[in-house]
């Protein structure tokens, strides 16, 4: 078993470390701002931690938490600034933010090391440290997930008219959802970096974006053990589909297909609901009523994102005025 | 002059990507994220074909519109319907058919992958390029073919969505499906029928741009999306003559940006343009209005 | 609420429980001890070498060629019995995939493997620097394959079997002054941090000392496709030579509209265009001109014979990444041979041992920086269907 663990343990690591950047956005959708900005603060967090550690000399937890905090402020201030979007929108604005990132850094000359990026930043990372840290992290995103707390972002991203009625400050929630999306995305960049010691432009792209958002969708957006079933699903899947390795770009695309269709709420809403399933069934026989069946907590990301209106067009069941001009 | 030529085949090659996309888009609401990996396919299976003998110009156009469309047709038939099938509303089915897109691009993409070891490809044809030098300028008979495809497809589909009957049946799709499913008008086949042109769409521009840059990559189509994302941002979505329009923008943006030699910012220049329009129109140039909500 | 709790926190429980139970089992399982080196001194049996490398992802060209020129190799010493009678090298062949993570972990996996006495590295730059510390830390030897850039050879433990490509451009510089093509325009892809440097650092100097002037220099990106825009500027500036500096389809597709153009002067690309990785560009690279490690059209035996032998078992003419291959995997051997030690420590001083005195390998005579190789380098042209020798 240790040896499993020693031969395994950048596997391990890796696991946390995309568990963090898929909490970066996982964070935001929780309360129903559909951004993707926790991806450029990965990259400035990588950055920023790369060039404190090899320009700056300092030592690798003064270099992360740099990168971290870098990495909040500026997404706090691109929330700010785009915070009035929704949906497909901000998405898109949000994606075009994280490609920017990428572009300063090809450009940034001496200090980003241009095309070839940063190399020779060796933090000083254990596995156990970002274990400590993702705990941690963990532990404060499920004090948001419980209580009158969970309740209240549950509101606020399921019917945020509701939630202003209620007295309960949407403009605020999503403001700081943002800077805690640009921190945990510049924890995870900063410490990706340090432990693989490099980084260059060409990794803060599109496929980091589409990586996250997948983790969070076939894992389950719902909570951040959707986004660890899902780390954990895609980081080992090229272990355990060893033999079809040649193939492993097209399981994926498979998989995550199939997750689209069939599982709206990732694997964890599927988990969620076998386990309501049980419960409401053992109540039912108990007391010869109905059970629940709608799980609040339980969220499909698709409902996370688009509220309605985006494209000019409208669900079907609310009367919303739209005017359309056509092609 | 020579400039403004250049520019508007860029844009040509961009607005020949970006239409299909668009047009599913605007009309029955699928963002198709597999579109990129359709254009690529198409010219791939062009190019297989190709391998056996050289192919005319004309039969390589027709094998890649046909991939295309039939890829676009099953992504239709095999993922977006069966996913509009179990959503609730409109809204869960568009991001679920966003990353039901995304993983269905994977397959195609991985297939050529393989089968090329990444390395580009290019398709036998009989076609020869002639160049033109017309003093003023000089002008590839390629680059005449894409600007034409290009120019004249764009405004076919405009005027055929504002005159005829079909095109009032999908805008109306666009609109209020329900009510227009109500008046009579078949969704699933005008669904079928739009992602089949989309397709071919796909299929035409990745032929065609396989031929003028003499061979494409697999990972060609994916870089494609970013900037057909772009376009259809500052064009507006839903809008094709605002798609229209944006491919042109874009393409004299970036020709402007490569002549004043800040080659690596092009980049930039998408995604800046993205960025500002949402930020100060984010229905873009001739999009619809749309509700701010809280 | 508090069932939806405790139903949570079980669930997530079971998925990582049975999640790590699987990849336990499954996965790796401890190293055996079969026959390794001798403890010290001695060359064993049976040398087992590993190498962890691109066989898959947009540079799986070069990591397939680097495992093919190295089975090339491997056959000839074991059927030459270079290290002794009976003695036989093997490799085991693992995929990074292009991945950092995967690049790593299996390169963990290896290295935790004590059997495995040697490793040939990944081929992609970013890998190849993300595992050099790795390889350090645990100091077990690895020769890198292409991954050009700094941050790979930092160590007593790091080689690299090939020459980085500003080492050999000056062949370039050199045949452009004999030419006669004083002046010229650089064409060059600004995020690919090869031609980046190149064109910014290395190949300035280089022209300054053969007195080229370089009239201008156009970036563009990796994603740039379409070349109208800077073949015409170059046509119309008419330049005695340009230098390209783009990846494989870019080249294509650039050649092609430069011409289109109206430009007839000199071309002069990389080694990413050897092997005939120009071909589809058709008439329009003919009398390309390009240096490179290595070429099947080099003259010298070595490289004769090993084209011939590649023929031979792929049925196809080799590439610069098998001679790289191919020479790595020699380094390596002649490394036992001189410390007569097939251990983890044995093959490090002996191969450090060999990059003093330098070999005749497949890509001609072989100098070494520090770990890292140097090659004289060969001015190749290219007809239009085959490479041949630049005069």
């Amino acid at each position: 078993m240790i040896d499993w663990y020693n031969s395994n343990s950048v596997l391990l690591q890796t696991t946390l470390t995309t568990l963090l950047l898929a909490l970066s956005i996982q964070v935001s959708m929780r309360v129903g701002v559909f951004s993707f900005a926790g991806i450029g603060a990965f990259g400035i967090g990588g950055y920023l931690a790369a060039i404190g550690m090899t320009k700056w000399q300092l030592e690798t937890i003064p270099a992360i938490a740099i990168g971290a905090l870098a990495g909040a402020v500026v997404v706090f201030l691109l929330g700010l600034l785009i915070g009035k979007l929704t949906g497909l929108y901000l998405g898109m604005a949000t994606i075009a933010f994280t490609l920017i990132v990428a572009v300063l850094a090809i450009n940034g000359g001496e200090l980003t090391g241009g095309a070839s990026g940063i190399f020779g930043a060796l933090g000083d990372i254990t596995l156990e440290g970002v274990a400590l840290v993702v705990l941690v992290v963990v532990a404060l995103l499920t004090f948001t997930e419980l209580g009158s707390l969970g309740r209240q972002l549950d509101t606020v991203r399921e019917d945020p008219e509701l939630a202003n009625s209620l007295g309960i400050s949407v403009t605020r929630y999503r403001r700081i959802s943002f800077a805690v999306s640009g921190l945990i995305g510049g924890l995870a960049g900063g410490i990706t970096t340090l432990t693989r010691s490099t980084i260059t432009p060409e990794e803060v792209n599109f496929h980091l974006v589409v990586l996250a958002l997948t983790v969070i969708v076939v894992g389950g957006s719902g909570s951040w053990v959707g986004a660890l079933i899902g780390s954990i699903i895609f980081v080992w899947l090229p272990t355990w589909l060893d033999f079809v390795s040649e193939w492993e770009e097209l399981i994926y695309g498979v998989l995550v297909t199939l997750a689209a269709i069939f599982l709206p709420k990732g694997i964890l809403g599927v988990i969620r609901d076998l386990i309501h399933r049980w419960q409401s069934s053992r109540a039912k026989k108990a007391a010869g009523v109905i059970g629940p069946d709608q799980d609040p907590h339980s969220i499909s990301i698709a409902e996370t994102a688009l509220p309605a209106g985006v494209g000019g067009r409208t669900p079907n069941r609310r009367p919303a005025s739209t005017t359309k001009e056509e092609s | 002059m020579q400039d403004v030529l250049n520019a508007a085949q860029l844009g040509s090659v961009y607005l020949l990507f970006a239409l299909g996309m668009a047009l599913a888009w605007g009309t029955i609401g699928i963002l198709n994220f597999a579109h990129g990996a359709t254009f690529m396919f198409s010219a791939f299976v062009a190019h297989l074909v190709s391998q056996a003998f050289a192919l005319p110009l004309p039969l390589a156009l027709l094998i890649s519109v046909l991939t295309g469309a039939l890829i676009s047709v099953a992504t239709q038939v095999f993922a977006f319907q069966p996913i509009i099938h179990r959503s609730r509303n409109i809204t869960t089915a568009e991001t679920r058919i966003l990353i039901g897109g995304i993983g269905v691009a994977s397959i195609p993409l991985a297939i050529a992958q393989r089968m090329t070891h990444s390395a580009p490809f290019g398709i036998n044809t009989t076609y020869q390029d002639v160049v033109w030098d017309l003093g003023l300028f000089r002008l590839s008979s390629t680059s005449l073919i894409v600007l034409i495809a290009g120019i004249g497809l764009g405004l076919g589909i405009i005027f055929w969505l504002r005159r005829s009957k079909q095109g009032l049946a999908l805008r109306a799709i666009g609109v209020d499906s329900e009510t227009a499913a109500g008046m009579g008008i078949n969704q699933f086949f005008l669904s079928i029928g739009t992602m089949a042109v989309a397709g071919g769409l796909a299929g035409l521009a990745g032929a065609l741009l396989t031929i003028q840059l003499r061979a494409i990559a697999p990972e060609t189509g994916d870089q494609l999306i970013i900037k057909a994302f772009a376009i259809i941002v500052l064009g507006g979505l839903g809008s094709m003559t605002g798609a229209f329009i944006g491919s042109f923008i874009l393409a004299t943006v970036e020709t402007l940006v490569l002549k004043a030699n800040l080659g690596s910012w092009v980049d930039a220049v998408s995604f800046g343009l993205i960025f500002i329009v949402l930020l100060l129109r984010p229905q873009g140039i001739l999009g619809r209005k749309e509700v701010r909500r809280t | 609420m508090k069932n939806q709790k405790i139903g949570r926190i079980v669930a997530a429980a079971l998925t990582i429980g049975t999640m790590a139970l699987v990849t336990a089992c499954g996965g790796g399982s401890s190293t055996s001890s079969a026959s390794t080196a001798a403890g010290g001194g001695a060359i064993a049996q049976e040398i087992k070498l590993g190498a962890v490398h691109d066989l898959t992802g947009p540079v799986a060209y070069a990591g397939v060629g680097a495992k093919n020129g190295a089975e090339i190799a491997i056959q000839e010493i074991n059927d030459s019995a270079f290290l002794g009678q009976g003695v036989k090298v093997s490799i085991d062949e693992v995929d990074s995939a292009f991945e950092i993570e995967r690049a790593t972990s299996e390169m963990t996996k290896m290295m935790g493997n004590k059997d495995i006495v040697a490793i040939i590295g990944p081929a992609a730059s970013q890998q190849a620097a993300a595992v050099a510390p790795l390889v350090e830390r645990q100091k077990v030897p690895t020769v890198f394959t292409q991954a050009g850039s700094s941050g790979v050879v930092i160590g007593d433990y790091t080689f690299r079997g090939t020459a980085p490509m500003e080492t050999y451009y000056h062949r370039a510089a050199e045949w452009m002054k004999a030419q006669g093509l004083t002046d010229t325009v650089i064409v060059y892809n600004a995020q690919f941090p090869t031609f980046a440097q190149l064109a910014d650092t290395h190949f300035p100097p280089l022209a300054q000392q053969n007195g080229i002037t370089i009239s201008n220099k156009i970036a563009v990106q990796t994603n740039t496709q379409d070349f109208t825009g800077p073949a015409q500027q170059i046509a119309q500036a008419n330049p005695k030579a340009v230098n390209v500096l783009l990846n494989a389809a870019q080249s294509v597709t650039f050649l092609n509209q430069l011409r289109q153009a109206g430009y007839t002067g000199q071309a002069v690309a990389t080694s990413v265009q050897g092997a005939g990785n120009i071909a589809p560009a058709g008439d329009a690279a003919k009398g390309l001109v390009y240096p490179t490690d290595f070429s099947y059209a080099q003259t010298d035996p070595k490289a004769v014979a090993f084209a011939k032998a590649y023929q031979a078992k792929f049925n196809k003419l080799p590439d610069n990444y098998a001679a790289e291959g191919y020479d790595s995997i020699w380094w390596i051997a002649r490394g036992i041979k001189a410390s007569g030690d097939s251990s983890r420590q044995g093959i490090q001083k002996g191969l450090k041992q060999v990059a003093g005195e330098g070999f005749e390998g497949a890509m001609g005579k072989l100098t070494f920086e520090g770990n890292d190789m140097r090659v004289p380098g060969v001015m190749i042209k290219w007809d239009g269907t085959a490479e041949t020798l630049a005069p």
